[in-house]
């Protein structure tokens, strides 16, 4: 009797023990994701009452050039930061790897702490920094004389898009920079004396030894950056609203907008439901061509 | 082992109490009615009303609860704040579920149309009769779908022209408001004063962004010539020719350089009225805290109040509105007899709208509150000028409009006709007929 309860318990405990995570997904991740999919087919205003349309969502949301317009600028944004932000943090991940760096502990947690500082709070920063009257960063450009005319940083398609794409980069670089540390510790330290031996300078180990071997990090960064810019949505909601002329709108944002300023949860959930399929189709490409076995 | 059983036991217990704390919050207004008032509360039994509202509307309503409460002993109040933009998307998802919680909302004008339209608000018709003609006409058009209303007008925000005596001085125009008003009387005269301030002291006329603007100057322009993004049968009319001529007006105001480049509104906009780059803000009345109390404070005397420009000396309206707010009590409210009671305290009563008028800035509604003498009290921050009686005024000459439940989208979208204008080069009435096309298609109107 006893020996079979110990059984039993040790089959079902563990399920038990993991339950709750379960069924809180089910109850808010779960249930209202199949929901917004069903609202995604109806017309509805928030009111109690939902039309059932069917597919007049989506044939509305591919012929709204908003939509394909929201997908190119986190495409835009996306090439205006990665890239440069994976190298800015191999870069300071092999600095902070490095024997000879002192106060490692310091620069670890100075580049990390965007992350834990609230996103709105560093939003309104960056709104006093990106102002063009009397803004921080047009103050040090025109006293440095590298400008004349104040930048319209939030006013101009352009340069709003950095702009977002700027903070972006200040609020992830600590993140990328602390999984490509973690990558580069993981690199047997007599592959560089190897290399040493052999006469190769450091920049040369650095390109020929790290890059290739946190590869497989980086192609993990990218793929949560992809994703990442795909829903950005406080730095351009605190920015930028979306604007000018809708260059820093981003899915999410619209979503947002659509549904809860326009109170059309129909529409808003076709968006979501068209974000969903991109970001699986995104990620999974990324994911096969960065695979070495194929 | 016994260890063991006991975890498990915490562990089957913590996931029940999620699941059921799960339960309940998808459906808090199941978990509701267990607790009070399912059945009609007596005259001796204690009510608590939940009131959903900002701060700056909380502090007006706060200068009564005394009152209140000397008056209704048994009806407590709990204030819930919250931003107004969270408020709409709270009060949505929670009128959705059947929740009895909140009893009451606050609503602004501009968004009041889209609330009434989700069908979440009590039907108060036959309670508002008594005030039907003693509140601003204009505040029940939103207020009203088929013919029934919904919402209580609290304060109203009539448009006027603040303007800086010493900067008009140093320009060479007049600083008494009378002559002012007579010297700039329609909006080709504000053009040239502009021009003229701009030569005489480097002062730029007002604050308005090119590319994220507000369009408060603008929908204020509209509204007083009786034209809006629809027209009363709710279609888009926003590529009229009229509305043309007023979006040409601004667009000459801003390439001639006479407008400062920040939204209203924002500290940008707010810094330049506190170092005097601005001379006039054309506004709602609630503007005069902003100028006095947020960013000039120390400009004491400095500020006047005239009445706005209009577009023909021969304009029947010349007033128009911006914002203001309502009072609404939410369907499935337990306590519909005691929340009416509640706004009928705060927004019909003369005594409780004259305190928030002179202590709160919220100029009211009830236009019977207008024969009260602090209607014609000095302001010492503006000039020592009855700055009230020129709000009473502005408002007596104000074109019955209302916002329309696509107010919020239409205003959206229109701060990018600007945008097309000055960054792309777009004609006005290019940009504004794509606007009204995008406008038809998202709202299916006409």
């Amino acid at each position: 009797m006893r020996a079979s309860s110990w059984k039993w318990q040790l089959k079902f405990a563990p399920y038990l023990y993991i339950s709750p995570y379960f069924l809180l997904f089910l109850v808010f991740s779960l249930y209202p994701a199949f929901y917004s999919v069903y609202i995604s087919f109806t017309d509805w205003n928030g009111s109690k009452a939902k039309a059932f349309i069917g597919l007049e969502n989506y044939a509305a949301l591919f012929a709204d050039s908003r939509f394909w317009l929201s997908l190119w600028n986190s495409v835009v944004i996306f090439l205006l930061y990665v890239p440069l932000m994976l190298f800015l943090a191999l870069v300071l991940a092999s600095l902070l790897n490095a024997n000879w760096m002192v106060g490692k502990g310091f620069f670890r947690m100075a580049l990390f702490v965007p992350n834990f500082v609230s996103v709105v709070a560093v939003s309104f920063v960056f709104v006093l920094i990106f102002n063009t009257q009397d803004g921080l960063l047009n103050n040090v450009l025109r006293n440095i004389g590298w400008i004349g005319q104040p930048i319209p940083w939030l006013e101009s398609p352009w340069y709003a898009r950095i702009s977002v794409a700027l903070m972006v980069l200040y609020r992830w670089l600590g993140y990328n920079m602390l999984l490509m540390l973690t990558g580069l510790q993981s690199i047997p330290k007599d592959l560089y004396e190897a290399a040493y031996v052999d006469g190769a300078s450091k920049v040369k180990s650095f390109f020929l030894i790290t890059v290739p071997l946190v590869k497989r990090i980086a192609l993990f960064c990218t793929v949560l950056s992809t994703i990442g810019t795909f829903s950005l949505f406080t730095e351009p909601f605190i920015l930028t609203k979306g604007g000018p002329l809708s260059s820093t709108l981003t899915p999410v944002l619209m979503l947002y907008s659509e549904s809860f300023e326009g109170f059309h949860f129909g529409y808003g959930s076709a968006i979501a439901v068209c974000f969903f399929i991109l970001m699986m189709s995104i990620s999974f490409i990324q994911m096969r061509l960065f695979d070495d076995k194929h | 082992m016994r260890k063991k059983g006991w975890s498990l036991a915490v562990a089957a217990c913590m996931s029940a109490s999620l699941i059921v704390s799960a339960c309940s919050n998808s459906n808090p207004g199941e978990a509701g009615k267990s607790n009070e008032g399912s059945k009609p509360a007596a005259s001796s039994e204690k009510v608590k009303l939940v009131v959903w509202i900002w701060e700056s509307a909380k502090t007006g309503l706060d200068l009564n609860m005394d009152d209140f409460k000397k008056q209704y002993p048994n009806i407590d109040i709990e204030f819930q704040l919250m931003k107004s933009t969270d408020l709409y998307q709270k009060y949505l998802v929670s009128s959705n579920t059947g929740d009895a919680l909140p009893d009451i909302v606050a609503l602004e004008s501009t968004n009041l149309s889209q609330m009434v339209q989700i069908d979440s608000l009590l039907d108060i018709t036959s309670r508002v009769q008594p005030y039907k003609d003693k509140m601003n006409a204009y505040k029940w058009e939103d207020a009203t779908k088929d013919g029934k209303i919904y919402a209580m007008p609290w304060d109203s925000g009539p448009v006027v022209m603040f303007y800086r005596n010493d900067i008009f001085a140093k320009a060479g125009l007049p600083t008494d408001p009378q002559e002012v008003s007579q010297k700039i009387r329609t909006w080709e005269d504000y053009y040239e004063a502009a021009k003229l301030i701009k030569e005489k002291t480097g002062v730029l006329m007002y604050g308005d962004s090119k590319t994220n603007s507000s369009n408060r100057m603008f929908e204020s322009m509209m509204w007083q010539r009786g034209l809006w993004y629809f027209d009363k049968q709710g279609n888009v009319t926003v590529d009229s020719p009229e509305v043309k001529n007023v979006a040409d007006f601004l667009v000459k105001m801003q390439k001639e350089g006479l407008v400062y480049d920040a939204r209203a509104n924002t500290d940008p906009w707010g810094n330049a009225i506190k170092d005097g780059k601005i001379a006039t803000v054309v506004g709602g009345s609630w503007h005069d805290a902003i100028i006095e109390t947020q960013y000039s404070p120390n400009d004491k005397g400095k500020w006047s109040v005239a009445m706005m420009p209009k577009w023909s000396k021969d304009d029947k309206y010349t007033g128009a509105n911006q914002g203001g707010s309502n009072m609404a009590i939410n369907k499935n409210s337990k306590h519909p007899e005691e929340a009416w009671k509640f706004i009928e305290f705060m927004l019909g009563k003369e005594s409780s709208q004259v305190k928030m008028m002179t202590k709160a800035g919220l100029f009211p509604a009830l236009s019977t509150a207008y024969s009260d003498p602090a209607i014609n009290e000095p302001s010492a921050y503006f000039n020592g000028q009855p700055i009230r009686k020129v709000y009473a005024d502005s408002l007596k000459s104000t074109y019955p409009l209302a916002y329309g439940s696509d107010f919020p989208l239409a205003n959206k979208l229109m701060t990018d006709v600007w945008a097309q204008v000055f960054l792309n080069n777009a004609p006005t009435d290019k940009a504004l007929k794509s606007m009204a096309d995008d406008l038809r298609q998202k709202t299916k109107r006409k």
